[in-house]
């Protein structure tokens, strides 16, 4: 070759390379057709974790809410957010309140980020319920997606573990009474009750080494495995289906003769998830894209309705972290307890019902719910009503599921709003 | 869709930046550009205009770590001028801090020199208030939570608004002044001086225990209670203690000005426990010995001559301020009982016994034991077993006046000036149901003969049968007004028909806890769940002066009657009968072992 | 929820919706980018601390009497050395310019113990491996007659405080 040819291909070189980086990192330039849909799907990192295809059920924004995605993205907030304060946070007893002054006063942002934490960890406890609530109410808890339900009911007892020994890390009056009052109901538990409190505290008290165990449940521990957690629940996802939907959702698929030519059958084509990874299909016949199916491209729709709710979680988010900023009450004193003491609210619940019975309210109502909510999709056989709000032949199971939950958030209302000193019942106005 | 996500990520952009611009823009900035800026008009000299070049707004602070826990002061970032003698004339932020000969400042050459430096003492170990804090709200302390506002200066919202005038003022400081200047004679804490006179002249001491200075124990320890309470609590609490806590048994201290209560706040606000001077030896020490010799340093013993035993009497208890409660001549704490003629009223035995525990006399007394030797009690009793002068009461009204307008109070009503701190409450005569279904016998023994193992003591030197009579009869027109009718006569035992048993009892125990624990309580001590809405407040049964006092048959007259006026009902309507009452008694008596020495009743 | 999956094919609509939502592309788009490099640098501004745990970088040293002429003193928890020659003053640092070890005084002026540097009484390099003199502070009377430090503001060498 001749220098100059070198020449012009350096300088060519040069004048591509923005363009040359960009492809390198994104593979496809924004798709056109669908060849460039799929493969945009499935060469990017972030985006490969979707289905090239997805069903328009699934978008319908009336029927999932967008509360599993809610939930997933504040708890992308929550790590972000927590990472951060992580730099100014000690997990001592005698620094703990002052570093939460320096970053309520001196910390540049330090109030924001701290909003942003609080309010999305409240906000990710009433999402992850909320996406349970959906999940049961429209039956897509059955066949085949049961294991799929266990691991959510899991992710929702990990998210309040999350929420519980978080709370306690400002170390103030709020803070430790909460979490005094919280480990005493755990506690109340036959048997082993005793040592959970023991092994919880680190000790008879909520102390120093309470603070530390806290911190490294709530920073370490708690997160691996509430990730490991998602990535499972999102996988199985996939590897269900898709999002639940009716029956009548997909177009019935045509029949086809089948068989040896001397004696050939009708059979109905199932509408298998036949257009996986590079087109490799599983299934009685390479019929990729011929059974007619009611799934468009996630690219766009999908992403863009992720997005979506990305941008609105967050904005919701921010204005409420710029609107009200999170409590930070009197530091610690052990010898003075505030009259009421009151566990986190989303445990306010428990302690009203502890309140009627110490067994029963703190272990025997919730222990038979969380139970049942473990193994109704092992009770629950029948396939009807999967995929649709309110089935009416689900009145049964819908019907102990939200009187369950009413009770749930009225005994949670009382706690909060109607007790008063020595849990005596007041009216909040 | 795609619209609201474009005005989604604009909000998102927009607090972006509303949070960046809150991050640059401080008020302590601008305080400090301030700063430079009439600094560098003042400055006469080079060498200042030198100084104040490079100088650039930032976070300053002092790390005090010479006085407790170490303390980062940041005040010093908006009262940047805090040292600064040129800007005595400006407003706050920006003024110099006073210079003061009285806090050991001295002038040299015409310039102040500050004995308390500013950088070795930063300014919350002073002043208290957040030393973390930059915005004023939470540097002074303003804000509900935090615990040690700036002393005297700032207020809470949650304080009460018509003690707010009396909780400012520089004298509070001082509480801080004694964690380093602790001695009672520094002249610089003349407050918490007079608040520790205070402390021992209205017989605080006698409940309250302070390390080193007091051993009270009826009452919580006081000795780190600066640390523990805010002033407007304190503050509260020495002023009306129900008022903050409705089960407090501490009586208020009307005899107390605001500026007395003032004086105690301030002495209680600087007892933080360990304090700045006290060595580790000094605490070592405290600890070992209880700090008893040092409390005896406070609390004098004197020693008794036999031959001046009253007038030594009557000095100690002016001394030992028995007055802060009690009524003695014209001196009057409005607490306790009138003293002035003790010695008509009280047995020398009993006074005695009254002195060493006023609760082997008087169960329910809110009276502390207070530390005295074996003389000084004698001395005592023989002063006051000395006071036998009547007071003139030529008639009924006036000797209601003089004798039992105190407890029973001007309406008759059981609400004297005193009453709130008895237990059991006096009488209430307008409550003719009861004062009419008492006989006149029982009366007049009441008065005459006093009602045992409570403050009613036995009125008889003072008056015969027919002035009781009389006094009773003024009580009936005056008070109880309504014509008493005869007695319809209760069939009741005259003594008990069950004898007593280990078997009676147990059942006697089990129809009590059944039926009368809810306002008696289980104990039989009168403190039941309901007695805290009863008035008069349900009898202690195990006042054993009270009980021995009492026959058979008044009990049963009680229990299957009732107590007209009272909460007590008639057990007969809910099928009691002689035997179930029979037990009962067998039960209450059983409670109560026969009380040594007899010197509970007045005798006549 | 109502994605358009086919291009509409011509009309004069379409056209004015393609344009139309590409300017809704750019404006999320922007408004993405914009408020992703604002977090960046938020958080930058975030972990840079605005006030230190340690002593504060402007702190008082005493009074100008308390360092007579000729005194020549290292205040180790400050980390600088304070020189007094008649009536003027410095504060030199006493951090080696190498790799931050303290230096200590020495005959010819200072000397670190780690790697052998040597400095001047000025603070000038003179042997070893530092590759510059050792910085001074800015050293000013305060208005309280306190001789005051700031370990913020670097000096040129020899510039004195003259009291």
């Amino acid at each position: 070759m001749s220098k100059a040819a070198d020449k012009t291909s350096i300088l060519a070189a040069v004048k591509e390379l923005p363009g040359n980086v960009w492809k390198s990192i994104f593979r496809n330039p924004l798709p056109t057709n669908d060849l460039e849909r799929s493969s945009t799907s499935f060469t990017n990192f972030f985006l490969h974790i979707h289905p090239v295809k997805v069903h328009k059920n699934s978008l319908r924004p009336a029927y999932t809410l967008g509360l599993g995605l809610i939930s997933f993205f504040l708890f992308v907030i929550l790590i972000v957010t927590g990472i951060l304060l992580m730099f100014y946070y000690v997990p001592s007893t005698s620094q703990a309140y002052d570093r939460m002054l320096d970053l309520r006063g001196t910390v540049a942002f330090g109030t924001i980020l701290r909003n942003m934490h609080r309010w999305s960890a409240h906000g990710m406890v009433a999402m992850v319920f909320l996406h349970l609530c959906r999940v049961f109410l429209t039956g897509s808890y059955k066949k085949p997606r049961e294991f799929n339900w266990v691991v959510g009911v899991i992710l929702f007892l990990l998210t309040l573990g999350m929420s519980f020994t978080g709370y306690l890390l400002p170390w103030d009056q709020l803070a430790f009474w909460a979490i005094t009052v919280g480990t005493a109901i755990a506690g109340y538990a036959p048997i082993i009750g005793k040592d959970i409190q023991f092994l919880l505290m680190g000790g008879t008290s909520v102390g120093q080494e309470a603070l530390l165990r806290f911190y490294v449940l709530h920073v370490a521990v708690l997160p691996a495995i509430l990730t490991l957690m998602i990535a499972i629940h999102f996988w199985r996802i996939r590897k269900d289906g898709g999002l639940s939907r009716p029956a009548d959702a997909d177009p019935t698929p045509p029949m086809e003769m089948m068989g040896a030519s001397a004696d050939p059958k009708p059979v109905q084509l199932e509408p298998r998830k036949t257009y996986g990874l590079q087109g490799l299909v599983r299934g009685p016949l390479t019929k990729v894209n011929n059974i007619p199916d009611n799934t468009v491209f996630s690219w766009p729709n999908l992403f863009l309705a992720e997005l979506f709710v990305f941008i609105m979680t967050l904005s919701a988010i921010l204005v409420l972290a710029l609107l009200f900023n999170a409590p930070l009450e009197e530091p610690v004193n052990v010898m003075h307890p505030p009259n009421p003491a009151k566990a986190p609210w989303y445990f306010l619940g428990l302690q009203e019902m502890v309140s009627y019975s110490a067994f029963w309210g703190g272990i025997g109502v919730p222990g038979v719910f969380v139970g049942l909510l473990f193994i109704t999709p092992y009770l629950d056989r029948s396939p009807k009503g999967v995929g649709k709000w309110f089935s009416r032949d689900r009145l049964l199971a819908n019907t102990i599921f939200i009187s369950f939950v009413l009770a749930n958030v009225v005994f949670v209302i009382i706690g909060t709003f109607f007790r008063g000193p020595n849990w005596a019942f007041v009216t909040p106005w | 869709m795609r619209f609201a996500l474009a005005i989604g990520t604009f909000l998102i952009l927009f607090i972006h930046g509303v949070v960046l611009y809150n991050q640059f823009s401080h008020k302590w900035e601008r305080h400090q550009i301030a700063y430079f800026d009439q600094a560098r008009a003042q400055a006469k000299s080079d060498a200042e205009r030198a100084a104040l070049e490079d100088r650039k707004p930032r976070i300053e602070q002092t790390v005090v770590a010479d006085f407790g826990e170490t303390r980062v002061a940041r005040c010093v970032t908006c009262h940047i001028a805090s040292d600064d003698p040129r800007f005595s004339g400006y407003q706050q932020p920006l003024k110099t801090h006073p210079y003061s000969v009285a806090m050991g400042d001295v002038q040299k050459d015409g310039r102040w020199e500050r004995r308390h430096k500013f950088s070795e003492f930063g300014c919350t170990v002073c002043h208290d208030g957040q030393g973390r804090g930059l915005s004023p709200e939470f540097a002074h302390g303003n804000d509900e939570f935090w615990p040690d506002p700036l002393l005297g200066y700032a207020t809470q919202p949650t304080w009460r608004k018509d003690l707010v005038p009396m909780l400012r003022g520089k004298e509070y400081l001082e509480a801080n002044c004694a964690q380093c200047h602790p001695g009672s004679e520094f002249k610089g804490t003349p407050t918490v001086n007079r608040g520790m006179q205070l402390f021992y002249a209205s017989n605080c001491y006698g409940c309250h225990r302070i390390e080193g200075m007091s051993d009270g124990t009826i009452g919580p320890d006081l000795s780190e209670v600066g640390r523990k309470f805010k002033i407007d609590y304190i503050y509260a609490r020495i002023k009306d203690p129900k008022s903050v806590l409705a089960t407090s048994i501490m009586p208020r201290f009307n005899m107390l000005n605001d500026e007395d209560i003032k004086a105690l706040v301030i002495f209680l606000k600087s007892r933080k426990g360990r304090n700045f001077s006290e060595t580790e030896m000094e605490r070592y020490h405290l600890r070992a010995t209880g700090g008893a010799e040092l409390v005896q340093a406070h609390i004098k013993p004197v020693a008794i001559n036999p031959a001046q035993m009253v007038k030594q009497g009557e000095q100690l208890i002016n001394d030992r301020a028995c007055t802060a409660c009690h009524k003695l001549g014209a001196k009057d704490g409005a607490i306790a009982p009138d003293l002035s003629f003790e010695g008509l009223i009280r047995e020398p035995q009993w006074l005695d016994a009254h002195f060493r525990n006023p609760r082997s006399t008087m169960p329910d007394s809110i009276m502390p034991s207070f530390r005295f030797t074996e003389d000084e009690f004698k001395a005592m009793t023989a002063y006051l077993s000395g006071l036998r002068t009547a007071p003139p009461a030529p008639t009924p009204e006036a000797t209601y006046k003089a004798l039992c307008l105190r407890c029973h109070g001007e309406k008759g009503d059981g609400r004297g000036p005193i009453a709130e701190h008895l237990d059991p409450s006096p009488r209430d005569f307008t409550k003719a149901a009861f004062m009419n279904s008492k006989t006149m016998t029982r009366l007049v023994g009441s008065v005459r003969k006093g009602v045992a193992g409570t403050s009613m003591p036995a009125w008889g030197k003072l008056l015969d049968e027919q002035q009781a009579t009389n006094l009773l009869g003024y009580i009936q027109t005056a008070f109880v007004k309504e014509a008493r009718t005869d007695l319809k006569p209760h069939t009741v035992p005259e003594t008990n028909p069950v004898p007593s048993s280990p078997e009676s009892i147990k059942r006697g125990q089990a129809t009590f806890v059944e039926n009368c624990a809810g306002c008696h309580g289980k104990r039989g001590d009168g403190k039941g769940p309901n007695s805290l809405d009863i008035l008069p407040k349900p009898r202690n049964l195990r006042n054993a002066f009270f009980l021995e006092t009492v026959e058979d048959k008044r009990l049963f007259d009680s229990i299957l009657y009732g107590v007209q006026g009272t909460a007590m009902p008639s057990w007969t309507d809910y099928g009691f009968d002689n035997n179930t009452v029979g037990d009962l008694v067998n039960f209450i008596r059983n409670l109560n072992p026969k009380p040594k020495g007899g010197q509970n009743a007045g005798t006549i | 929820m109502a994605v358009n999956l086919k291009r509409s094919s011509g009309g004069g609509t379409a056209e004015v919706n393609v344009s139309r939502r590409r300017m809704l592309g750019w404006i999320t788009g922007t408004g993405l980018v914009g408020s992703g490099v604002l977090s960046a640098l938020s958080n930058f501004v975030f972990i840079k601390p605005r006030a230190t745990y340690g002593q504060p970088q402007r702190f008082s040293i005493g009074k100008p009497d308390d360092f007579p002429a000729g005194t020549r003193i290292t205040l180790e928890a400050r980390r600088i050395c304070v020189v007094r020659e008649g009536s003027r003053l410095a504060a030199i640092s006493t951090t080696c310019t190498h790799l931050g070890c303290i230096v200590g005084l020495s005959d010819t002026g200072f000397a670190c113990p780690c790697h052998g540097s040597r400095f001047d009484t000025d603070g000038t390099v003179t042997g070893g491996p530092a590759p510059r003199a050792l910085p001074w502070f800015k050293i000013t009377l305060a208005p309280n007659g306190e001789i005051e430090v700031d370990k913020d503001i670097e000096v040129a060498p020899g510039s004195y405080l003259t009291l």
